[in-house]
């Protein structure tokens, strides 16, 4: 049951983003939003990072739209790269990429970007929703909760985050060690204490967290791009004919049910931290496929409209799930969340589980911009397409340098001191080498944002329980965390291990055609595969 | 991420191409990190009215960490298992890494930290944009040179002038609309 409360909470958000204002700012942020995430190499985490230290004299009520609407369009725009775009892209988008792009090459573009721009606006809006239902419910429970349970609820975050946000755990993991040792630095907020400062007092105020979240997302995307440069003509694929005309009677009878079907798979998955969009999409493709029967099946792998659907609306879903944890908790399970939860700290907005009852007004709000950016996404990418695909081009030297120039402007503006664009250097490098390395970014951002609180709410539990660490696991409630966190654990492990024998399945019969008649013939080959490990896959055995 | 499209079999290798020296570099930095977590750590002084674990607990649980961690990854390089190199839409895997690039990137931004003062922000940034993008590979050079000039004006006048952040102006100082 939705209270009346919040439903008036919600309609009093839906009076404060409604203003003209406010309207505006939405505007920019899912604007913004959309082109991030149609350009490659940047992402909503690093526009987040970026325009955090130069949009300081905004409001927070019209910086937290702006940067909900740069969230949801990043999630809108990364359908078109991946479905015109005649590159592979990242493996979030993976199952995507590869219908989507089957289908852009056989003419038919236009129908699979109208399915991935309706259902990620039909699966944002149904999410958007649960999400106004379930956060309070969760937001109520969680002011309940002490030290201990704080505890442990982060301890779930870290290892989740670290351990299935890549393909290796170690790298995770090593990631996640060297963000919460960069947060050590500086003062210890409880003792006063100098920590890892080695007597430089540039250091004693410790490194700020967007210098090191601009200099890891920006410039070392920047370095290590530049370092493997794809030369040559951006090849992008023609959508051809009016948007009015894009889906046929048919494409949405085979569209609407896995909207729905990714929507609901989407947002569970999303509130749970369990390797976040990625796990999603690759649960919806998977199942669409295992739904899909006769002329529609053999087209997976070649373009099934319903692969596209599905992913999408799932990848949108998941993207609102994420906002629960990070509104009712204050624990962030992707790097654009980790972010978002430096924006609220930035303002001064207490995050964690009193953020409902203290800011509710800038919660709702933030709600109700959600429904209203979505309505703008959808409106804005259907007949603006073609503007996106102009983006979509922009020469790949102008695109890395102007991410650089942008990433100076962000670090110089923190402190307003050149030794800043150093530091920014200098991590730069480290997250160079960490992605020609294979080492994961967004846990160690997560955890040089979560490094602190969690430190502190650490202490706070040993302090009450007079340093006997045994209390940290006797709380009922801490000890179900701990239980809920191994399962999380076991399945996401066997999901993982699962979509890594799937997309190279996948793979091999976009490669080989007539492999994919074969296998849509046989249909339990076709979703449980038992195709052999690749061999060139070196970390599929990582623990 | 490790398998892919491109990394599927016949195509390629999914770590960086080379020997894994760099890699294991990197990890044995990682274990350093920890050893220097543990010694600098030490030395955090603990007042004696401290009524919890105190500020020297959680460093030493964090230098554990990276030690056992970079421990672990520096056995996986030896035993061949590395990683698995990050790919994107303008990421050829395929590539040799081109060092030569990154060392020029790396001295732009080196330069631009330098000029910000004595040159003022737009100058320095309209150096930096004009520096990567040739390194990058764009020509012709005047053609760097406009758009590095107009964009650095831009960014002055929206952030400098709307938006108030404090950027040095240099030759604009005095005009009102880039800030100052």
């Amino acid at each position: 049951m939705f209270s009346v409360d919040n439903f008036f909470l919600l309609m009093e958000g839906f009076a404060t983003a409604m203003q003209p204002m406010y309207l505006l700012y939405a505007l920019g942020g899912v604007l913004v939003g959309t082109a991030v995430g149609v350009l490659p190499g940047i992402g909503p985490a690093m526009t987040v990072a970026l325009l955090m230290p130069i949009t300081y004299s905004l409001e927070p009520t019209a910086a937290i739209i702006v940067f909900a609407g740069i969230y949801y369009g990043g999630m809108y725009g990364g359908s078109t790269t991946s479905i015109l775009l005649n590159t592979p892209g990242e493996s979030a988008s993976i199952v995507t990429a590869l219908e989507g792009n089957k289908m852009a090459k056989a003419g038919r573009g236009a129908a699979a970007l109208a399915t991935a721009a309706v259902g990620s606006f039909v699966a944002g809006t149904i999410a958007t929703v649960l999400l106004s239902f379930v956060a309070p419910y969760v937001a109520a429970f969680a002011v309940q909760i002490g030290p201990v349970e704080y505890v442990a609820l982060m301890v779930v975050a870290f290892l989740t985050v670290g351990a299935l946000l890549g393909s290796s755990v170690l790298r995770g993991l090593a990631s996640l060690g060297l963000g919460l040792f960069i947060a050590l630095v500086g003062f210890d907020s409880l003792t006063a204490q100098q920590r890892y400062t080695f007597g430089s007092p540039f250091l004693a105020d410790g490194i700020d967290v967007v210098l090191v979240a601009v200099a890891l997302f920006a410039v070392g995307e920047a370095l290590y791009v530049g370092s493997r440069l794809r030369h040559g003509p951006i090849k992008v694929i023609p959508v051809t004919g009016g948007w009015t005309s894009w889906l046929r009677k048919d494409d949405l009878r085979r569209s609407w049910r896995p909207w729905l079907r990714g929507t609901f798979i989407g947002f569970p998955v999303g509130t749970i931290p369990a390797g976040g969009a990625d796990v999603a999409t690759f649960l919806s493709y998977a199942s669409e496929r295992k739904l899909a029967k006769g002329e529609n099946k053999k087209q997976f792998g070649k373009g099934a409209i319903e692969g596209v659907a599905g992913p999408e609306a799932a990848n949108n879903a998941a993207a609102a799930g994420v906002l629960v944890p990070l509104l009712t908790l204050g624990i962030p399970t992707t790097a654009t969340a980790a972010m978002m939860l430096v924006a609220f700290q930035r303002y001064q907005i207490p995050v964690g589980p009193q953020l409902f009852e203290s800011n509710s007004a800038l919660v709702w709000a933030l709600i109700a911009s959600l429904y209203v950016g979505n309505l703008m996404l959808l409106v804005l990418n259907l007949p603006l397409v073609g503007i996106w695909v102009k983006i979509l081009q922009i020469p790949r030297p102008y695109l890395y340098a102007g991410i650089l120039v942008f990433a100076v402007l962000g670090a110089f503006s923190v402190n307003f001191t050149p030794i800043d664009v150093i530091i920014l250097l200098i991590v730069g490098i480290l997250g160079f080498f960490m992605r020609r390395f294979g080492y994961p970014i967004a846990p160690m951002v997560v955890g040089l944002i979560l490094g602190p609180i969690f430190e502190s709410q650490l202490r706070r539990s040993l302090a009450i329980s007079q340093g006997d660490p045994v209390a940290l696991v006797q709380s009922p409630v801490a000890a179900t965390i701990y239980v809920v966190l191994i399962v999380i654990f076991a399945l996401s492990m066997f999901l993982k291990r699962r979509q890594r024998q799937f997309e190279s399945m996948v793979a091999e019969n976009a490669d080989a055609p007539d492999v994919v008649r074969a296998s849509a013939a046989e249909p339990e080959t076709a979703v449980v595969p038992t195709a052999p490990r690749t061999p060139d896959s070196r970390e599929d055995t990582d623990r | 991420m490790s398998t892919s499209v491109q990394n599927a079999p016949g195509s390629g290798t999914a770590a960086a191409p080379g020997k894994p020296i760099g890699e294991l570099i990197f990890a044995l930095l990682i274990v350093s990190l920890g050893v220097v977590g543990f010694v600098a750590g030490a030395g955090i002084q603990t007042p004696p009215s401290a009524s919890d674990i105190g500020p020297r607990a959680f460093p030493f649980a964090v230098s554990a960490m990276l030690v056992v961690v970079g421990a672990g990854l520096v056995l996986q390089v030896l035993r061949g298992r590395r990683g698995a190199a990050d790919e994107g839409e303008d990421v050829d895997l395929d590539a040799t890494t081109d060092w030569l690039t990154v060392v020029k990137l790396a001295g732009f931004v080196l330069l631009h930290a330098f000029l910000i003062v004595p040159l003022g922000w737009p100058i320095a940034a309209a150096i930096l944009f004009f520096g990567a993008a040739w390194s990058l590979g764009a020509r012709p050079w005047w053609r760097n040179l406009v758009i590095a000039i107009v964009l650095a004006l831009v960014l002055q006048f929206v952030f400098g002038g709307l938006l108030g952040v404090s950027l040095p102006p240099g030759f604009l100082e005095g005009l009102g609309v880039f800030g100052g």
